[in-house]
């Protein structure tokens, strides 16, 4: 029994040094973090085809949304460490920590590309009677409780850039929570709501078209996708030890993965996110293309963590303090 | 005359006629397993024709699209699991249909009608676009909440004896669509603590278990029944048949449009309503509601094709998705170096009419392959249940894994099977559970909108009810079904109305 | 649908403590969602779920209490009428399925639990289950795995092994 045990044993570790030795040798799963439709699985969708040319092996992408992308990391983080399961997320779990959702976040995994960031800005309704990130606050002040501005619940995107603002400068304002930015991107079409913190990407064609404008960047340095649109540290400097921030796309694997495996995935992914077609189309979108790995991708995520974890526990949402996960301040 | 050149695009092209033809039949396939969504097999094929040309790619995702919606009937008629929550309504009435032997029959009107409402929804698409896209956005949080109020009074409709056993199914309905964290606050809804339940439980899971799973266990009390003989010599419907419904059809079709082309609504929801009208509108139905109407499955399949040209209207125009489908579409054009948005229609205007000729023509697609292949399916009823019923929890197990690759759904489906075999079985209807659940997020965040924009004032939001026509019309129309329903109008304003009616 | 059958004049076995579980599950699940929020805003996360809930407990009193007005059926009996030895049998039987399904394997599983429930059901030759079976898994494994990608739990059998050492025949 006990040599049946042995053998058995010698022949998995032989299998698994073997398939190592010969990585990929089988197709590959990736986890997307939210549904189908949304940005990350386009984003992951149309660089996948190129990794895969780079590997030679099949990715096969799968969508597997839910608990804020939290099942997602849980689903790859159960699964063996051999780089056979790719985790494909958003900024997301970077969050998970302080607003208690979750006890895992990237810290915790190995990050083989962060392929594109999104640029955060504020668009709104056309004819709402400001245009710049100082009139828009002046005309708050003006009218306390009057101003309507859209999230997407807690930890969303909008309320990091309201925490941001709120850490500034105090405004009353009533929030109005979607399910989403694309539904509070429609709402404001329809003057339901006056104003929305977004990412450029959502905003760009109707930006474009005249459907709604944009008042304000936010970011630290004007972004030649909207040349027009002054960044918020002009008017409002103190945000400069924030900036520049916004959310990501990356694709990760469990800790524990050997490097020669993760070296592989990152080369292929590497060259996936430097062709022309991806990084066009990615632009296009309005998404900045960023293709870093390695310890810059560790800094990128830390520094986003940070920001994020900080602002959000100090605008009383967070669950737990970020010190408590030794998450430095920015 | 550019126009007619771009819609006839795809009809001439062999290869993209080809193609059409193929993603309507593969989608017909896709929408007849539950599980399988449209959503999921659009996505697919965007990695898949990845390298294609964006008109071949999207022929044949425009084809999976329409082939889909329409293919949700199939398992709805045959075995009672819709392939889609826009099949519910089907089977309520579909189910009976082949129960009888009349499966045949029941799949060819189907078809028809489907076809019908196809091209009223391409027509409207092709024909107002910019102004209804113009309307949709315009609705307000209080009007969407008005909306679920009306899909929620349809618990009536399909309560059968009793109401109360409806309203608490309903109820029950409503509140399983809670679970889950709160897309508002982030606060946790009957989650106890598990975080697989953050999601909510998928509509999906639910519809198969109270419907496929609970009418299999139901079916093991009579497996020494012989199966029902079907009678296939009648397959395309006859033209007094077709004459005699096309107005129901044609005012259904128009339900599906509007509620497929406003964001926040789609085809399910607009079978259901369309369900409801055919029940009201309705005087002398030959055979009773629940028990085989023709009414009953021509109406939803009518709404559910034409809310595919609906929820066209707000992505092809502005670039806003009007269903889950033409959000993934939006995705895909943008990787094919198109940008869907207002401006869409402004540099690209071909990409309209040739979506218009795509879709037309995966419409007829669907007229042939729906009349084709009846027979064939008609056999799946005459199954050995010995057979067919150990396939049915098979594929209702693999449906339920596949909506989000989770084990926990299949448990959810599982749970909602046996309960729905108890309620089955004491006389209380399933259909309200699953109209509670797809209405519950609609009308609980927009009623929670409304009342935030107006302050948390209740008066205020009554007030400013009365300030935009849309919203008085929705709020009259809510009034005169409750009021219809009183004994005031039944004895009193009814008899006096429509003296002959009685 | 049964709904439209017209309202029973007796009540079948089971009924009365059926009707009585929706009174106390809604009365918990109204506690539940009192919760959430308490009778905080009429915008919180809890408004709706309470008035859900709210609905529930009346709707499910108001059955009971008409389930307690008619006389039971004498002559049903729960585990004949009601719950046959059959349904039992089956739900257990998915139960397992659903159990192993995730350490077992899709194949493995699927495959026992078809050849069982048919065997069990449709009562032929042991080969004749066999092909039933092996081929309805066949094909949904194409359906499901290989055209729709949907990669099905894989437990012991190490499917991508098998499926790239097949698709390396062909290289």
């Amino acid at each position: 029994m006990k040599k049946t045990t042995i053998a058995l044993l010698a022949a998995i570790s032989f299998s698994s040094t073997a398939s190592l030795a010969a990585y990929p040798d089988k197709d590959i799963q990736g986890v997307i973090m939210w549904g189908a439709g949304g940005s990350t699985d386009t984003v992951m969708r149309s660089v996948a085809p190129y990794a895969e040319e780079a590997l030679g092996t099949d990715l096969i992408l799968s969508n597997k949304s839910g608990g804020v992308g939290a099942i997602s990391m849980k689903y790859v983080n159960k699964k063996k460490a051999d780089g056979y399961t790719l985790l494909m997320g958003a900024e997301n779990p970077q969050m998970h920590k302080v607003l208690g959702l979750s006890n895992i976040d990237y810290s915790d995994m190995v990050p083989v590309a962060i392929l594109a960031r999104g640029v955060p800005m504020m668009v709104a309704r056309n004819d709402a009677p400001y245009n710049t990130m100082q009139e828009f606050i002046d005309y708050v002040k003006a009218h306390p409780g009057e101003v309507k501005i859209g999230s997407t619940g807690k930890g969303g995107l909008p309320s990091i850039i309201m925490a941001m603002i709120d850490s500034q400068v105090k405004l009353d304002y009533i929030n109005i929570p979607y399910k989403g930015d694309g539904p509070a991107l429609t709402a404001l079409q329809g003057n339901a709501i006056d104003v929305m913190p977004a990412v450029l990407g959502a905003t760009k064609e109707q930006i474009k078209a005249g459907r709604m404008k944009a008042i304000g960047l936010i970011d630290n340095q004007a972004n030649p996708m909207l040349p027009n649109v002054a960044p918020i540290t002009d008017t409002l400097p103190g945000l400069n030890s924030y900036l520049p921030w916004g959310p990501f796309f990356g694709v990760f694997v469990r800790k524990g993965t050997p490097d020669q495996v993760v070296n592989t995935l990152t080369r292929a992914f590497s060259s996936a996110g430097e062709r022309e077609e991806f990084t066009s189309m990615m632009s296009n979108r309005g998404y900045s293309v960023m293709n870093i790995a390695g310890q810059e991708a560790v800094d990128f995520l830390d520094t986003y963590r940070s920001v994020s974890s900080w602002l959000v526990y100090k605008a009383g949402v967070g669950k737990f303090s970020p010190e408590k996960f030794g998450i430095q301040k920015p | 005359m550019d126009a007619l050149n771009y819609f006839a695009m795809s009809w001439l092209s062999p290869e993209l006629l080809a193609l059409t033809a193929l993603g309507t039949f593969l989608g017909i396939y896709v929408g007849a397993i539950p599980g399988l969504s449209v959503t999921m097999a659009v996505s697919i094929l965007i990695s898949f024709t990845f390298s294609w040309d964006v008109n071949n790619a999207l022929c044949l995702m425009v084809g999976v699209y329409m082939g889909g919606v329409y293919g949700g009937s199939r398992t709805a008629i045959l075995l009672n699991i819709p392939g889609a929550p826009s099949a519910i309504a089907t089977a309520l009435d579909g189910y009976p249909l082949a129960k009888k032997g009349l499966a045949g029959e029941a799949i060819g009107l189907s078809t028809v009608m489907s076809v019908v409402g196809g091209f009223i929804g391409i027509l409207v698409l092709a024909l107002a676009a910019p102004s209804i896209a113009d309307f949709a956005i315009t609705f307000q949080p209080r009007d969407y909440m008005m909306l679920g109020i009306l899909g929620i009074m349809l618990v009536g409709s399909l309560s059968g004896s009793s109401l109360a056993k409806g309203i608490f199914a309903g109820a029950f309905g409503l509140l399983i669509g809670t679970v889950g964290l709160d897309p508002m606050t982030a606060d946790e809804r009957f989650t106890f603590g598990i975080i697989e339940l953050w999601d909510g439980i998928n509509p999906v899971a639910v519809m198969i278990g109270l419907f496929g799973i609970s009418e299999a266990l139901h079916q093991l009390q009579h497996m020494d029944k012989a199966v029902i003989k079907q009678k296939i010599s009648r397959i395309i419907p006859r033209l007094s048949d077709v004459k005699k419904y096309l107005p129901l059809s044609v005012r259904t079709s128009f339900i599906g449009v509007i509620v497929g082309a406003l964001p926040g609504t789609g085809g399910d929801i607009a079978a259901l309503m369309a369900y409801d009208h055919a029940k009201r509108s309705t005087k002398e139905p030959d055979v009773e509601f629940g028990k085989g109407a023709k009414e009953g499955l021509i109406a939803p399949e009518s709404a559910n094709n034409a809310a595919v040209g609906g929820a066209y209207i707000p992505m092809l125009t502005l670039g806003i998705p009007g269903d889950a489908v033409t959000a993934v579409f939006i995705g895909a054009l943008f990787i094919h170096g198109l940008n869907p948005g207002p401006l869409l229609m402004v540099e690209q205007p071909h990409m309209f009419w040739f979506t218009v000729g795509n879709l037309t023509l995966a419409n007829i697609f669907i007229l042939i392959f729906g009349l084709t292949g009846i027979k064939l399916f008609s056999k799946i009823v005459e199954c050995p249940k010995g057979i067919l019923i150990p396939l049915i929890f098979l594929l209702s197990i693999v449906g339920a894994y596949a909506i989000n690759n989770a084990i926990t759904d299949i448990w959810w489906m599982l749970a909602f099977g046996v309960f729905g075999y108890f309620m089955r079985l004491y006389g209380f209807p399933v259909g309200p559970v699953i109209l509670g659940v797809i209405l519950s997020s609609l009308t609980d965040e927009n009623w929670r909108r409304a009342i935030l924009t107006e302050r948390g004032s209740v008066i205020d939001l009554f007030v400013h009810l009365f300030t935009s026509p849309l919203s008085i019309v929705l709020f009259m129309t809510i009034v005169l079904i409750l009021f219809t329903k009183t004994p005031l109008w039944s004895k009193v304003v009814k008899p006096k109305l429509f003296p002959n009616d009685a | 649908m049964s709904s439209h059958e017209p309202t029973p004049k007796t009540r079948k076995p089971g009924e009365r403590v059926f009707c009585l579980l929706l009174v106390i599950g809604s009365v918990y699940l109204f506690w539940q969602a009192y919760q959430i929020a308490g009778f905080s805003e009429l915008s919180s996360a809890g408004a709706f779920p309470m008035a859900t809930a709210a609905t529930m407990i009346l709707a499910a009193c108001f059955i009971f209490v008409n389930t307690l007005k008619r006389p039971a059926n004498q002559n049903a009996h729960f585990f004949t009428h009601c719950f046959p030895p059959i349904v039992a049998i089956i739900m257990a039987l998915i139960l397992v399925y659903a159990v192993v399904l995730e350490s077992l394997g899709f194949i493995l599983s699927s495959f026992v639990f078809l050849f069982t429930t048919i065997q069990f059901l449709y009562r032929r030759r042991v080969l004749t289950t066999l092909a039933i079976s092996l081929f309805a898994l066949i094909m949904v494994y194409i359906v499901f795995r290989l055209i729709f990608q949907v990669v099905l739990p894989e437990g012991i059998i190490p499917e991508r092994d098998i499926i790239a050492s097949i698709t390396a025949l062909w290289r």
